[in-house]
């Protein structure tokens, strides 16, 4: 039984929540918690700044955090929006209008309390109240607009996640609607990923060389290659954050970066290399996070090129493979092997019958194709693209070689691969690929739809599937289809899906409350320095 | 010594521009395209092609050649696509962090090279001579990032006195630098050691010592200053290299330098950044020639400008 008191401290709890999921009201919630005994200052404080107000939480300590790449610019919108560096950045100098809960994968409401399909074309968000810049200006229904704005006109890689947008409306200055030509039901789905900047200075020269924030943490300072700081808000509306100062260093040179590491220089990285982590996670100063993430690798066929026009071929070439072994062998700590086409941590991620190591069958497929003989085909990849990518090209290449198929494996140059890629001028094509968003849509629909015509792979029954699931703005609905579209390009083994990729956070001891996340763009206003 | 100047201003100008032709050409000659760059694997083929067209990426080449030539006698080199901002402030912020590298690393080389050659040279085949030839070749043939990381390895992680990576403070510009002037003693070295023996027999020597002159006064007055013209030919060049971007030693330590920025931006396919970054290290070098060109007269006076 609880007593009187902890009744009180739950039910204040959970007022305080869902407070800050914007279901009630301030007026609403003052009057509750003041029914409960809190004097009217401390209600409205618990109101202002939520438990946070209740704990010992001043933000205090520094953390230093390499990240894996280079941070290119801080602008959300641009050419770099989709950069896990610039997005790491701007989930703390910026924010969203909903976030995905790293741990469960749920739409949490961020800068917007609630959200609604009004009819097929039409979303609705509900702003927070009483949200500033922290210039102090208000946050209100014009900074969303301006910013979705931006992101169109700046063509950047999110624009297509916007691109049926036909009109942003803003009727009042806490609610934002948005308008699509044809039904759209990732809109807050693609909300997790878009950044509101303040309307009247996004667009100033030089803004984003020493931005004007809305997020937990300030903008200070930024050498470019060298560091970046970021204070603490302390009266940020979501609490304040653990640490009062974070500084993100740039040391590209991973031995370099791994010794910062062990000497206490810097106290969080994470994209090392396999052959790092087993020496870190002997390190009692350390400790490694391992997390499933929305990265994994692919082997595309083109599907428009003989053999491969033929699935029998493909999936003899899939059969030829003994992933078991080669996750064993090369990928301990890093992968593992993949269940369909599309990570387990997607949004949609349905599991499929795995193809099971059978030289003998995989022979038996190309005797069936023609092809008792073999072939001749080729693979093109981008060294860098992924962990041990080639010793992977290796390994699957004498693989193939036992069944006939002799591959000729092409490394080229990232610009160059991309050139090829998007022309459809390969055999085979080997890679990593990322979900941003954490939903199918974004790799399902954007890579396998006929007129995308990345494979040369053609279905219209899967076509079909994937835009009436891009459509569909109930969740339960948009699970059943990309189950069914999971299953289409599984069997017709549109390409192999050997391996998703796990995210290694490694971090001194010192730091706690860390949460580590598929997505590769860490958060770290929940960490707190211990003693 | 003006005529002078103005012909070596005229060749500057020739040497830029074929520099910047060259780049123009090459960099649009390989495979690859900043517009898919920027827009990545999942853009679509009318994404691309809006962008190509808003970047002028679709103009025919020699209209591009002459609209890019124009801008760059105004000294207008636009913005970087891949930054999206303008070249020039992206440049000079890396050039400066490059120059405080290149010349600590040639300041420590040239206070090193010269006592070890002068000392290998006056005790010529003993000892001491054969170990400074063998410490030369080591610091010639050494790569450069095996060095950088070896000296992380027992400067930063075992003696924990100097930091792995960075660029805020003098330790930061220790590793770095003694990495990048290392080869530079090597071959600094060796050329004060065999400037000096050469002249050591030249008849005037022989005079400075016949008359009595003390022979610390012969090695510095009459011996050194005649041999320095190969020294600050070498040293010239070498620092030219240095400026225009040392990229394994600046990916090493983490040095925000004119490097790395270069191969990011080739590797981006950034044509402004790439075009730019390459006018600032040609003029760079060619400066630092004219500058030794002009010290020659002063080092030896029986040289004169034609």
């Amino acid at each position: 039984m609880e007593s009187p008191a902890q009744e009180s401290g739950r039910r204040i709890y959970e007022l305080v929540r869902r407070r800050r999921e914007g279901t009630i009201s301030r007026r609403a919630f003052v009057q509750a918690v003041t029914a409960l005994g809190l004097s009217m200052p401390l209600a409205a404080m618990l109101e202002r700044r939520g438990l946070a107000a209740l704990q010992e939480s001043a933000p205090s300590g520094e953390i230093t955090i390499v990240l894996p790449r280079s941070l290119v610019a801080l602008d959300p919108h641009g050419a770099q929006s989709v950069e896990e560096a610039t997005a790491v950045i701007s989930s703390h100098v910026f924010d969203t209008l909903v976030v995905r809960d790293a741990a469960t994968g749920e739409l949490q409401p961020r800068l917007a309390t609630s959200w609604q399909a009004i009819d097929e074309t039409t979303w609705e968000f509900k702003l927070r109240e009483g949200v500033t810049w922290h210039d102090g200006t208000p946050f209100t229904s014009a900074d969303v607009k301006a910013s979705l704005e931006r992101v169109q006109s700046l063509e950047g890689p999110l624009a297509p996640l916007w691109a049926l947008v036909t009109e942003v409306q803003t009727p009042d200055d806490l609610t934002v609607i948005f308008k699509t030509s044809e039904p759209q039901g990732t809109i807050p789905v693609s909300a997790a990923l878009f950044f509101v900047t303040p309307a009247a200075h996004s667009n100033d020269e030089g803004f984003f060389d020493n931005p004007i924030g809305i997020g937990p943490y300030k903008f200070v300072s930024w050498v470019r290659d060298s560091e970046l700081r970021l204070e603490a808000i302390p009266d940020h509306w979501a609490g304040a954050p653990g640490v009062q100062t974070l500084v993100f260093r740039d040391i590209p040179e991973v031995s370099a970066r791994v010794t910062a590491l062990e000497t206490g220089e810097i106290d969080f990285t994470f994209g090392l290399p396999a052959d790092q982590l087993p020496a870190l996670a002997e390190n009692s100063e350390l400790r490694i996070d391992s997390t499933p993430s929305y990265a994994y690798y692919f082997n595309w066929f083109n599907c428009s090129r003989e053999p491969f026009t033929d699935a029998r071929v493909r999936r003899a070439m899939a059969h030829a493979l003994d992933l078991d072994t080669i996750v064993n062998d090369l990928l301990q700590g890093v992968g593992v092997r993949a269940q369909a086409p599309i990570p387990s941590t997607i949004f949609g991620f349905a599991p499929q019958t795995p193809y099971e190591y059978d030289p003998e069958k995989a022979k038996a497929l190309l005797a069936e194709a023609g092809l008792e003989n073999g072939f001749e085909t080729h693979v093109i990849w981008n060294p860098g693209s992924g962990p041990q990518d080639r010793e992977l090209v290796q390994a699957m290449i004498s693989y193939w070689a036992e069944i006939g198929v002799t591959v000729e494996s092409r490394e080229m140059e990232r610009a160059a691969w991309l050139d090829a890629l998007l022309a459809l001028d390969w055999d085979m094509d080997f890679q990593t690929n990322t979900v941003r968003t954490g939903d199918a849509d974004f790799t399902l629909r954007r890579l396998y739809v006929s007129s995308a015509n990345r494979t040369g792979y053609a279905n219209p029954e899967l076509d079909t599937i994937l835009v009436e699931a891009a459509a569909a703005a109930d969740p339960a609905r948009r699970q059943e289809l990309y189950a069914q579209a999971c299953k289409i390009i599984w069997d017709d083994a549109v390409g192999i899906f050997p391996f998703e990729l796990l995210e290694n956070y490694v971090y001194r001891t010192r730091l706690t409350d860390f949460v580590p996340t598929p997505s590769a763009v860490p958060v770290f206003t929940s960490v707190k320095i211990a003693e | 010594m003006t005529p002078y100047l103005l012909r070596r201003f005229a060749y500057a100008i020739f040497v830029l521009w074929g520099a910047l032709t060259i780049i123009f050409v090459t960099i649009r000659i390989v495979p690859g395209d900043p517009a898919s760059m920027m827009l990545g694997a999942g853009a679509t083929e009318e994404d691309v092609a809006a962008l190509r067209h808003r970047l002028g990426l679709d103009e025919p080449l020699p209209v591009q050649y002459v609209q890019f030539l124009g801008d760059a006698i105004r000294l207008d080199f636009g913005n970087s696509l891949w930054l999206n901002r303008p070249v020039l402030s992206s440049i000079g912020e890396r050039i400066t962090a490059t120059a405080r590298l290149a010349v600590t690393a040639m300041a420590i080389a040239l206070l090193v090279s010269f006592p070890l050659g002068i000392l290998a040279a006056l005790k010529k085949r003993t000892f001491i001579d054969g170990l400074v030839s063998v410490v030369s070749l080591l610091g010639q043939s050494v790569p450069s990032f095996w060095l950088g990381i070896m000296l992380i390895l027992v400067f930063a992680r075992q003696l924990r006195l100097l930091p792995s990576a960075g660029s805020d403070t003098w330790k930061h510009l220790v590793l770095p630098s003694v990495t990048l002037a290392l080869p530079l003693i090597g071959v600094l070295t060796r050329l004060v050691r065999s400037g000096l023996l050469e002249v050591m027999y030249e008849d005037y020597i022989r005079t400075a010592r016949a008359k009595g002159l003390d022979p610390r006064s012969v090695l510095v007055r009459h011996a050194l200053r005649n041999m320095l013209i190969p020294v600050v030919t070498v040293a010239g060049l070498q620092l030219g290299n240095l400026l225009g971007g040392t990229v394994i030693v600046e990916t090493v330590f983490g040095w925000p330098g004119i490097g790395r920025l270069l191969v990011d931006a080739i590797f981006n396919r950034d044509y402004p950044l790439v075009q730019a970054a390459i006018l600032c290290i040609t003029a760079t070098f060619i400066t630092i020639n004219l500058i030794v060109d002009i010290s020659y007269v002063y080092l030896d006076p029986r040289i004169r400008l034609q």
